[in-house]
């Protein structure tokens, strides 16, 4: 039976549903896809995986050219094997009148074209050093001449060929020589799986099918994994919510029929009995909301999909793949949100004294029980050890997932706390309002303690979600541009423009401290690593300090090391420590240095040596000296201190944006419906004592003020209950961040986002009583 | 001696008000002998609806015992309590207390299925009959007359043979005719059935059907009218209200 206390809850589980629904689609989707360049490839080797991670996203420890050259051979042999032809991937850019072109940065020498599968649809492959094949879209004719941007920087190269998708070959000599390590060996043919991984032995791992998969480029992986966040994030709060919001409108729901669950106490029901009744309730509540949310959430699927790639929360080329598991495992969730939402209300049910049947009135004579104390406290004590957990952690993944626990936790605290500071909220607000509305609206909110707790409850949820979700973001944000800001001492920055990175050209001659990122390997452990100039770099940035050693002896093979690193691997200054670089070469470098915490990476090289064993490495910035004066090279551009500083992190922040807006949205839109929700059946509710005020001689007019000023009352007292709880799990956050960057944080609160909120919540609540008082008030 | 089918020994009952202590009950003792028909009488507040909800396990006293057929309340939890009562008592209130939602025959069997127990036709059909409404089984209560509505609530508290049968002001709420035809009844289920009932009333013509009359004031018993008559009740009741 739907009746119109359920449909507040029922509209929730299908929210939550429709929610989870997709978010699993889209994860039972999450599969990393082949790349293009070894779709024709059936068995791809890959250099051995990273057994520990570092850096975020980590690369294969690549082979050198020799190991390179024995595997290739021992590969060719083995029956089947038609070419095994390893993969040289390196940075090359087109440039088209002056702009490097956008989304197309990598090139590959000739031989990989078969692993793709790309054939020549007019002149001939590269041969020479200079000659290029590319595709026929950039309009560059066979024999006419293209600048391209190498590591090196820009040059002019004849087109010798054309293929038809977008490209960039260059003849294989040129290719090893640009990148000298190989992570990957493509074979063609019909190999036998066995007599391949024989051949390969402990030198790498062997991928066919949609294994090929894992060597996906690391901004496909580092995109989904963003993704992956979003979605966990949503399903995990929408359930949340959910359960709020079962919890909160089942309480209204039981408290509501006390009289009738009294009699049935009274006529021989068991407490366990009443339980029952309002857990079988909320299942078939559940059940219904579920099968209708998966549909919803099997509907929204794909064009959500779209979106996230548009945003590019996911990869290019991602789409739904239907299986059966995530409908299946979202239609079972619906009935366990409603179970544990009601858990609480069906308990206070199975209390409820047969002699409830007997009294008429509906006065609620405590408010708090030893319980709810009890419970609240509980929680209040959670969310203080999660912020406390939260201020002390330099994990900042565990950052994120402690902190917003801990708001969860906070808010369950409030809500359940929150009956006992009403009644003086209640006054203080209603202060100012004298004469006889004021007087109706504080009696009827102290009266009904509970009542009025649990209509605020769902403001209080949207309003400190929001401001928490998006305060967060932005005081993250705004410490981190502040951190680097204090950090540089440099004026301007010069930095990418329309590339990944700065090619050498742009960088010789600026005379700044540029810093040179590549990726080298302890052992089995990719270690993020930078090249720079010592000197250059010292006058351009605040000097973090030296722990042991000296840091001006970095020249030729030696590294400075932050300090973790250290202690990681147990390198102390004036040891040795063994790395491989990106060129797959093994070097013994001189340990100089320690450095203090604030090192640009884990380890700290001259950028020569960097250069040296990483020849498409890319410049990731320029701290100039003094701002130029005239125009930047190609692929350049050069930025004030401070903007650098805001802006480092611009795609960052606007892929956390979006995430930022979609929480928000999710959170915002139950509080919507439970608002609504829970005031319409508050209104309902109250028909007698409306058309009472009218008999007594209110005019309607005063009877819909009164109604009015009591939904501002809710949402008054929820907006500030849910400001103080955002405000408190923020404060978590600041001091997370303050252990982080060493330096003082300022809270950003977010206040176009809280009027916004508040305003919503408002016209909601208004809404939903005032329209229905219209009738019941005639 | 018979056993009592239902006893009280020194029930004392206390609400807190705030600050106040008000005692409902001030130190109660009687018995309610199988088969016997008492009304029990008082001015407004004097504890008669307390006196009845501690005999019937509905509220707990707070000290002293209640015993129903030979059972000590005070020993049973809720669930144990909720169970002796569905089975061993019935109730009849004033506003009738049926579920809107269900049939006059759902209702009367409604406690028996909370039981679990299985519910014959020909034991329903019986208990129609007995309160005379047959032809009513499957009406809801808001298409029944005020009388009809509280012979089902009658039928109901039956359904289960209780050891006693309580009713709180059974008569309140229907006009002089209806009223009348409920506690001839009442009476006749005595009289024919060996029926044990306590009737908690403030109308002395109803009172006049019961055996004995109990008189309550201030929490306290304080009168047993055995022969009973309007008049004497009247005249009792007259004299409890002034010296209040």
């Amino acid at each position: 039976m739907l009746t119109r206390e359920r449909l507040g809850a029922l509209v929730s589980v299908l929210l939550g549903v429709a929610v989870v629904t997709v978010s699993l689609l889209l994860l039972g989707s999450h599969v990393p896809r082949v790349p293009e360049r070894f779709v024709a490839a059936g068995v791809v080797v890959r250099s051995p995986a990273p057994d520990d991670v570092a850096s975020t996203f980590p690369q294969t420890r690549p082979w050198s050219p020799e190991e390179t050259s024995a595997l290739v051979n021992r590969l060719a042999a083995v029956s089947g094997v038609v070419t095994a032809v390893p993969d040289r991937d390196f940075y090359g850019q087109p440039v088209i009148a002056g702009r490097p072109v956008p989304d197309q940065v990598r090139g590959q020498g000739w031989a990989g074209a078969a692993l793709a599968g790309h054939r020549l649809t007019a002149g001939s492959p590269p041969v020479g050093e200079r000659d290029v094949v590319v595709g026929r879209a950039l309009g560059v004719p066979v024999g006419g001449r293209l600048t391209v941007l190498t590591a090196a920087g820009p040059a002019s190269w004849t087109v010798s060929g054309l293929v038809d998708p977008p490209a960039l070959y260059v003849a294989d000599p040129t290719a090893a020589r640009l990148a000298p390590g190989v992570r990957a060996i493509g074979l063609l043919g019909r190999p036998d799986i066995g007599a391949v991984t024989a051949a390969v032995g402990t030198a790498g791992t062997v991928l066919t099918g949609p294994a090929r998969g894992a060597l996906e480029p690391r901004a496909d992986a580092r995109t989904r994994w963003i993704g992956l966040q979003v979605l966990t994030a949503m399903a995990a709060l929408s359930a949340f919510a959910g359960v709020f919001v079962v919890a909160s409108t089942f309480a209204f729901v039981v408290n509501q029929r006390r009289r009738q669950f009294g009699l049935l106490r009274a006529v021989g029901a068991t407490p366990r009995q009443v339980r029952r009744l309002v857990h079988r309730e909320a299942l078939a509540v559940g059940a219904a909301a579920s099968a209708a949310g998966v549909l919803l959430g099997a509907l929204a699927a794909v064009p959500l999909a779209r979106v996230l790639v548009d945003a590019g929360l996911e990869p290019a080329g991602f789409t739904v793949r239907w299986q059966v598991w995530p409908p299946l495992a979202a239609f079972a969730a619906g009935p366990v949100v409603a179970l544990l939402g009601s858990a609480v209300a069906a308990r206070r049910a199975g209390r409820i004294p047969p002699l409830a049947a007997l009294r008429e009135a509906a006065v609620e004579t405590r408010p708090m029980t030893r319980a709810r104390w009890a419970t609240g406290l509980a929680v209040a004590a959670a969310a203080g050890a999660a912020g406390l957990a939260t201020a002390t952690t330099d994990d900042v993944r565990g950052m994120a997932t402690t902190s917003l626990l801990g708001a969860m936790a906070l808010i369950v605290a409030a809500t359940l706390l929150g009956p006992a500071v009403l009644p003086a909220l209640v006054r203080a607000l209603l202060w100012p309002l004298r004469g006889v509305t004021g007087t109706l609206v504080r009696e009827n909110a102290l009266t009904a303690v509970r009542r009025t707790a649990s209509t605020a409850a769902p403001v209080l949820l949207t309003v400190s979600f929001a401001v928490f979700i998006t305060g967060n973001v932005q005081t993250t944000a705004g410490a981190y541009a502040a951190a680097r800001d204090a950090a540089v001492r440099a004026p301007a920055v010069l930095v990418p423009d329309g590339t990944p990175g700065l090619a050498d050209a742009a960088v010789t001659g600026t005379g700044g401290a540029a810093l040179l990122p590549t990726e080298v390997h302890v052992d089995r452990v990719a270690v993020p690593a930078v090249g720079l100039e010592p000197a250059a770099y010292r006058a351009a940035v605040r000097d973090p300090g030296t722990a042991a050693g000296s840091p001006a002896a970095l020249a030729g093979d030696t590294v400075a090391l932050s300090r973790s690193t250290a202690q990681r691997f147990g390198w102390r200054p004036g040891g040795v420590a063994p790395v491989t670089f990106a060129d797959g070469r093994r070097v013994a470098l001189r340990v100089v240095a320690v450095l203090e915490d604030g090192a640009p990476a884990g380890l700290v090289l001259p950028r020569d040596t960097v250069r040296a064993h990483d020849p498409s490495a890319l410049t990731s910035a320029v701290f100039l000296p003094e701002r130029p004066a005239g125009a930047s090279a190609i692929g350049a551009r050069v930025v004030d201190a401070a903007s650098w500083a805001r802006q480092a992190d611009a795609e960052e922040d606007r892929l956390v944006w979006i995430f930022t807006v979609l929480l928000v949205g999710v959170s915002a839109g139950y509080g919507a419906v439970a608002v609504a929700g829970t005031l319409l059946m508050a209104t309902a509710r109250r028909a007698a004592d409306l058309r009472q005020l009218r008999l007594v001689g209110a005019t309607r007019r005063q009877v819909l003020l009164t109604v009015a000023t009591e939904s501002v009352l809710v949402v008054a007292v929820g907006a500030l209950l849910g400001g103080v709880v955002a405000w408190l799990a923020l404060q978590g956050s600041m001091g997370a961040l303050r252990e982080q960057a060493g330096a003082p944080v300022a809270l950003v609160v977010p206040w176009p986002v809280v009027s916004a909120v508040v305003a919503a919540c408002l016209l909601l609540a208004l809404a939903a009583t005032v329209l229905p008082a219209r009738s019941l008030a005639r | 001696m018979v056993t009592p089918a239902v006893s009280l020994a020194d029930v004392r009952r206390s609400y807190r008000d705030g600050a106040h202590r008000v005692d409902a009950l001030a130190g109660v003792t009687v018995d309610f002998p199988p088969g016997s028909f008492t009304a029990i009488m008082g001015p407004s507040g004097s504890g008669k609806s307390t006196l009845l909800h501690c005999a019937a396990g509905l509220d707990r006293p707070t000290s002293g015992t209640v015993t129903v057929g030979g059972t000590d309340l005070g020993t049973l939890d809720e669930t144990a309590l909720t169970r002796l009562r569905r089975d061993r008592v019935g109730f009849v209130f004033q506003a009738f207390n049926l579920v809107s939602a269900l049939t006059a025959a759902q209702n009367v069997t409604l406690p028996a299925r909370l039981a679990g127990r299985s519910v014959s036709p020909a034991a329903l059909a019986a208990a129609l009959d007995a309160v005379g409404l047959t032809d009513r089984a499957g009406h809801r209560p808001s298409q029944l007359s005020g009388g009809e509505q509280q012979r089902v609530a009658i039928a109901r508290a039956l359904f289960s043979r209780p050891a006693v049968l309580f009713a709180d002001e059974p008569t309140g709420a229907l006009d002089s005719r209806t009223s009348r035809q409920v506690l001839r009844l009442l009476r006749d289920l005595v009289d024919e059935h060996g029926q044990t009932i306590v009737m908690v009333t403030h109308d002395p013509l109803a009172a006049t059907t019961a055996d004995e009359v109990l008189m309550l004031a201030d929490g306290r018993l304080v009168d047993r009218l055995t022969e009973v008559t309007a008049e004497s009740i009247a005249a009792r009741m007259a004299a409890l209200e002034l010296s209040c």
